[in-house]
């Protein structure tokens, strides 16, 4: 049996990864198991999800906890989500980014190999820059990258399967087997990136959370940042005021300073602000 | 026969489908929401021949379903958690009512704190409304029993409601290779339902309205009554499904390596997978150990269970959810049973899986080794670390 373990966002098609590569497998003559994870149901939010694939009828209904392979879908999760957790050595580590496999971070003895499936889906028309539907870019390389299924299988699934916009996703699977790059473990691999969400919340305390949802820092959904040119800036506050997340603040000044601990990148203030002097950058 | 790759939700709404069910009302809650989703894609693209009542909250998904069950139609619902206990008082009526509804419960937490895990807090609060109530291990037996309920419910000597339950996620969201009988066999099985009209334009005719303490408990007599006809009934059905599908549904109680078992353990829906895993392990190192799946709930298979632990020694029942002030509600239910056995084996309710958490093999491990050791507690829950007080 083999045990995948796929890091998402919410909106770009992690849990249909997830299925397709089931249905992917069950063409294969293979039995699939997979199942998403989720706390919350929204547009950026970081969502899990699993497949399992064996040659028999499969024993366990659990989350995957020690993976053979993790697939990351959005790069920005690296620096919050702790995604190698369970991978050991023999794993395969593959993440959606235009960096080399080599300068990925992992755990000693994982392989590890990177797709950039943003710019495939990007050019295939599949989503937007702000959020790219790159999950079948992703499996392309996922199926290259541990044969875990054929790319001929995985055309049929997308064919078949894709909610949307069939031919353009298969091309985008061709396109993501053919620009898979992989590394060999390394010798010494460095250690993973602090995380930049604080430690778990203290236990509550009874029925109540003893702890403000303040030290929740929702940035770990951003993918885009707002960087507001103040040169331009009117005091109008309507980013102040349009902010769902009361994320930015005016300052004695009466310029707003956006708490980047708590923005989304949801992008509201950048289209409400009337003079267009917030730009969303995308993360890195 | 086809073989499709089927969320536990999608093995629900292809067995409405399959049912040909007439009337379908709904309210979309998390997990449940892709069953009618799925549902009313059947509908608009005529696939499925039935009225899609679009309504403002689960009370009245319900009453939709209740109404047009007693005017003759076959219906379905789905629901889970809050949705369920917004139910409740309608629960009651179908029942009551005799309406044979099927509906399909995506077991949820309850809140709070909001939770939208898999849970057997919902369904449990729904033990005394009289309902019949499976639990499935598996998509292939959501679909299965979905089907199976239809012929319960609408049998003439049941006319009770019956609801199939399924695990959040581990079934509800679980893609899975799940076998699709043709529809010409399902016909074959389940006829279109004959035709008892319990209210018909034209003819007066009064349904669940005042009754003195002359008749009402005569009423409620022959829900319990029509209840118990369900053990008669269900191995019969079974029969047939086996003949026409070709698929054995396994009854109230299936049983997994029991011969000559000292301990066993007692499983309801996706733990049961995980537990055959375990229980061949512990087998193969010679440990006599064996696993009973409590896949009916209501009405309790309570023969089956005392036959079961005739040799038995020690017997573990799991539960999702628990009974504040008591223990596990099957293993309540359990002990209960149990009472009237000849061989009364210890027992201990264990809580685990509560609030969608994972019931992983090296758990249920440690819970047939806690049997074994023959020092088992009544009651233990499963990774908790201390009592959460209140006032510090």
């Amino acid at each position: 049996m083999i045990e995948i373990r796929f890091h998402g966002r919410g909106g770009q098609g992690t849990v249909v990864a997830s299925e397709l590569l089931a249905q992917a497998a069950f063409l294969d003559g293979k039995i699939p198991q997979s199942f998403p994870f989720f706390g919350v149901e929204r547009r950026g939010a970081p969502v899990t999800a699993f497949t399992r694939i064996d040659d028999r009828p499969i024993r366990v209904r659990t989350s995957i906890t020690r993976p053979d392979v993790v697939v990351v879908l959005d790069p920005g999760l690296l620096r919050t989500t702790p995604v190698t957790e369970g991978l050991t050595s023999g794993g395969l580590l593959l993440v959606n980014t235009p960096r080399r496999a080599e300068e990925l971070a992992a755990p000693p003895g994982v392989r590890r190999a990177s797709v950039d499936a943003t710019r495939i889906a990007l050019a295939h028309g599949l989503g937007t820059a702000m959020l790219p539907i790159v999950n079948t870019a992703v499996l392309g390389a996922l199926a290259r990258a541990t044969g875990v299924v054929t790319l001929e299988a995985l055309a049929r699934a997308v064919e078949q399967f894709v909610p949307a916009r069939p031919s353009e996703n298969r091309l985008a699977a061709r396109d993501g087997y053919l620009g898979v790059r992989n590394a060999d473990p390394g010798a010494a691999a460095p250690a993973p990136a602090p995380f930049a969400v604080p430690a778990p919340l203290d236990r509550p305390e009874g029925p109540v959370a003893s702890v403000s949802s303040e030290v929740i820092h929702t940035a770990a959904w951003r993918t885009f940042t707002p960087v507001i040119h103040l040169d331009r800036c009117t005091k109008c506050n309507f980013c102040w005021k349009f902010c769902p997340d009361a994320a930015i603040e005016l300052d004695a000044d009466g310029y707003p300073r956006i708490r980047l601990e708590y923005c989304k990148g949801c992008g509201i203030c950048a289209a409400e602000c009337p003079p267009k002097t917030i730009e969303m950058v995308a993360e890195a | 026969m086809t073989v499709k790759v089927l969320s536990g939700n999608y093995a629900q709404s292809y067995a409405a489908l399959l049912a040909r069910a007439q009337v379908i009302s709904a309210y979309p809650i998390t997990p449940q929401t892709s069953i009618v989703e799925k549902i009313a894609e059947f509908v608009a693209s005529g696939e499925l021949d039935a009225q899609y009542v679009k309504v403002e909250s689960e009370h009245s998904a319900l009453q939709v379903c209740l109404s047009a069950a007693a005017l003759g139609a076959r219906t379905y619902t789905a629901t889970s958690s809050q949705g369920l206990l917004l139910m409740h008082e309608l629960l009651h009526w179908a029942s009551g009512m005799r309406a044979p509804i099927v509906m399909g419960v995506v077991n949820r937490a309850v809140a709070p704190p909001w939770n939208i895990g898999a849970d057997h807090a919902d369904t449990m609060s729904q033990r005394d409304t009289g309902w019949v109530q499976f639990y499935a291990e598996s998509n292939q037996e959501v679909l299965d029993t979905v089907l199976e309920a239809y012929r319960l419910a609408e049998h003439r000597d049941i006319r009770l409601p019956v609801m199939v339950t399924e695990d959040a996620f581990y079934l509800s969201h679980t893609v899975e290779p799940v076998d699709v009988p043709d529809p010409a066999t399902v016909d074959a099985f389940l006829p279109r339902r004959e035709p008892h009209a319990v209210l018909a334009p034209g003819r007066a005719t009064r349904l669940g309205s005042f009754t003195g303490p002359d008749h009402y408990v005569d009423f409620r007599h022959d829900v319990g009554a029509a209840m118990d006809r369900v053990r008669e009934v269900l191995p019969r059905v079974e029969q047939e499904y086996l003949a026409l599908v070709g698929r054995e549904l396994g009854g109230s109680l299936p049983t997994y390596r029991t011969e000559g078992a000292d301990v066993v353990l007692v499983t309801m829906g996706t733990t049961t997978t995980t537990a055959r895993g375990v229980v061949d392990d512990l087998r193969a190192e010679g440990r006599k150990v064996g696993l009973a799946k409590l896949r009916v709930f209501r009405p309790f298979p309570e023969d089956e269970l005392r036959r079961l632990v005739a040799d038995v020694a020690r017997i573990g029942v799991v539960d999702r959810s628990f009974t504040f002030g008591r223990m596990g509600p099957a293993a309540t239910e359990v002990s209960a049973a149990l009472y009237t056995a000849a061989n009364r084996p210890e027992l201990t309710s264990f809580l685990a899986g509560i609030g969608g958490r994972d019931v992983t093999p090296h758990e249920v491990r440690r819970m047939f080794e806690t049997l074994l050791s023959g020092e088992a507690p009544t009651t233990h829950w499963e990774d908790i670390e201390e009592e959460v007080k209140v006032d510090g």
